[in-house]
């Protein structure tokens, strides 16, 4: 029998969903010691566990070279694609927030707004379904950057606590999503693989 | 400098040698099935115009159109899929044909993709359209080709109906405007149970949206029917479960129970579906490679009111499924090499034409020396030469004296 491929986000999701597996009574003393190795067996080799990064975890899923996927949802919100998308895992908590510099108004005004993220996509969506057009800027590194600079009126971005933003003046105005970890199934081997998966899944939804 | 010149664009590939047989293997294996069954083929314009895939049931996303403008400004497209167009087709030229009407296609469908995430935007698609009539028999006969085409193709093949009258219906009795109807749709195609129930939650409970939010679990094999008839009570509903049921064990009845599974939350992105539908699976390819199903309306918008039924089959997938299987016939070596001084060329070329006749791979060779003529021979794994002059003399490349 083939194993069951599952591929984690590396970091934190990666750490949170071991500890799902070791709390379900997989060993996954393989995971633990990895050294450099990316394809990791666990439960007597019944899975294997794949690191990836989260778009990767996306991509694939979607062309079925893993069966499954745990993926943040702003990775999913971002990418898009087509997929299963089956259970909240509840861990990886965290949110899509719009913030400013403290004190100045981001609506009101004719001009255009001009949106820095690294969410290109969740942003633009989102000020859509608001009817209102923005400029989207993609940066790679700290967001927080862009307003203090000068560069664009507000951010969009991943929001955990707000330290970083009040660090540097910046405060939310307004939460767009919310965020948790979620798994995710690629379509043909959601229906091939049927009774593997959904032990599985049972299993991650019993203990998470 | 950008050199385009040199590659293709994304999302698209030349086929070569063993990748070009692998494809018309698949092609030939298809098109024999639908053939043997009375069906004929149609071609459709490679580029048509954008209003034919822009309105009512048969609308596609605009950003997945590949366009461009004729001579006179108006806007054209890439083929986008085949069924729209053979609907256009039955509902113009072939308006007084006798019905039914059992049509296939084997032709490109164009895509324009996201890119980079190793989507295909040129896919070669074979299927066939049942047209002009409203029969079980057609369905099933339709379905029974659809199994055939899968397992001519690999025998570890799944194929799974659904109905999407289902979400239809349900959502009928829902007071909610089409751009909800859509989220729960999308939820439930995606199988995105959490975000479904939050957005039903809101939505007040009653036995409908119980239904709908259990919609997306309910696929698997038999037992589906009855782990659903719990969650059903409008009698309609009933009825399309009760049918779905009929065909599930009509099937199992072609001896591919084995093969055969039910998924009640399948509601295809594609618009024009009526009633049943199914879509065919093979181990090793991660998307479906069948998708098809009963489109009773999609004619009448052409301006002739026609049912139909019918089913496209992913071609690249399956040549892809034949190569990696082995299955697929490998480019042969020549059977033959053909050498002559220069004043025997043209009866070398009629001797090597005469050899082709018979049914061998026979070549030229354009060397001006047997010895190089050999040595070409030995390294293309071409077992045999034949000298043609005074008389025709066999040359053994292995046992000569060549290296």
């Amino acid at each position: 029998m083939k194993p069951l491929r599952i591929a984690l986000t590396k970091g934190r999701l990666e750490k949170d969903t071991v500890g799902l597996f070791e709390k379900i009574g997989f060993d996954c003393t393989s995971v633990r010691q990895k050294g450099r190795k990316l394809i990791l067996p666990i439960d007597d080799g019944r899975i294997e566990v794949v690191l990836a990064k989260a778009n990767d975890v996306i991509t694939y899923v979607e062309h079925g070279v893993c069966d499954m996927g745990v993926v943040g949802k702003d990775t999913i919100m971002e990418m898009g694609g087509s997929f299963f998308e089956l259970c909240d895992l509840g861990f990886g908590r965290c949110r899509f927030a719009l913030a400013t510099k403290k004190g100045s108004p981001f609506y009101g005004g004719y001009g255009v707004k001009t949106i820095a993220t690294k969410y290109p996509n969740v942003s633009r969506s989102y000020f859509e379904s608001k009817g209102m057009d923005i400029e989207a800027i993609k940066i790679e590194g700290s967001v927080e950057l862009a307003p203090l600079l000068e560069l664009s009126d507000g951010i969009v971005d991943i929001v955990e606590t707000g330290t970083t933003l009040k660090e540097n003046g910046l405060e939310v105005i307004e939460d767009i999503a919310p965020i948790s970890a979620r798994v995710i199934v690629n379509t043909v081997s959601m229906k091939l693989r049927q009774g593997e998966i959904e032990k599985l899944l049972n299993l991650m939804e019993n203990n998470k | 400098m950008k050199r385009n010149e040199l590659i293709t664009p994304e999302g698209t590939r030349d086929l070569l040698f063993d990748e070009c047989l692998a494809k018309r293997e698949a092609e030939k294996r298809l098109a024999r099935i639908f053939k043997s069954h009375g069906y004929s083929e149609v071609v459709t314009t490679g580029i048509e115009f954008y209003d034919v895939f822009s309105k009512g049931s048969r609308t596609v996303k605009q950003e997945a159109l590949y366009k461009l403008t004729d001579s006179k400004g108006r806007l054209i497209v890439l083929r986008p899929d085949s069924t729209i167009p053979i609907a256009r087709l039955v509902a113009t030229r072939l308006k007084s044909a006798s019905l039914p009407l059992r049509l296939y296609y084997n032709q490109p469908y164009f895509e324009n993709n996201a890119l980079l995430k190793g989507h295909s935007d040129e896919v070669t698609q074979a299927g066939v359209e049942f047209i002009g009539t409203k029969s079980r028999r057609a369905d099933f006969e339709v379905l029974s080709l659809a199994v055939e085409a899968l397992s001519s193709i690999d025998s570890n093949f799944r194929i799974e109906i659904g109905n999407v009258g289902l979400f239809k219906e349900l959502v009928s009795n829902l007071d909610i405007d089409r751009d909800t109807a859509e989220q729960i749709r999308y939820y439930i195609v995606n199988k995105n149970y959490p975000a479904l129930n939050d957005m039903l939650d809101t939505l007040g409970d009653s036995d409908v949206i119980r239904a709908l939010k259990e919609l997306p679990r309910l696929f698997g094999k038999k037992e589906v029917f009855k782990r659903a008839s719990k969650y059903f009570v409008n009698e309609k509903i009933r009825d399309i479960l009760k049918d779905l049921e009929y065909v599930y064990d009509s099937l199992s009845k072609l001896g591919i129970e084995e093969n055969l599974s039910v998924d009640l939350g399948s509601v295809n992105k594609i618009d024009y579906y009526t009633g049943l539908t199914f879509k065919g699976y093979f181990e090793g390819i991660g998307e479906d490679v069948l998708a098809g199903g009963r489109y009773n309306h999609l004619i009448s918008e052409f301006g002739y009111d026609q049912p139909a039924t019918g089913f496209g089959i992913n071609v690249n997938a399956c040549a892809a499924l034949l190569l990696k299987n082995g299955s697929a016939p490998k480019t042969k070596v020549s059977d033959v090499l053909v050498f002559s001084q220069m004043e025997y060329v043209m009866e070398a070329i009629s001797y090597a034409n005469s050899l082709s006749k018979k049914g061998l791979v026979v070549e030229n060779s354009v060397f001006e020396t047997l010895d190089e003529t050999k040595e070409y021979a030995l390294k293309k794994g071409i077992p045999k030469v034949v000298l043609v002059g005074e008389r025709i003399e066999n040359i053994d490349v292995k046992g000569g004296d060549v290296i």
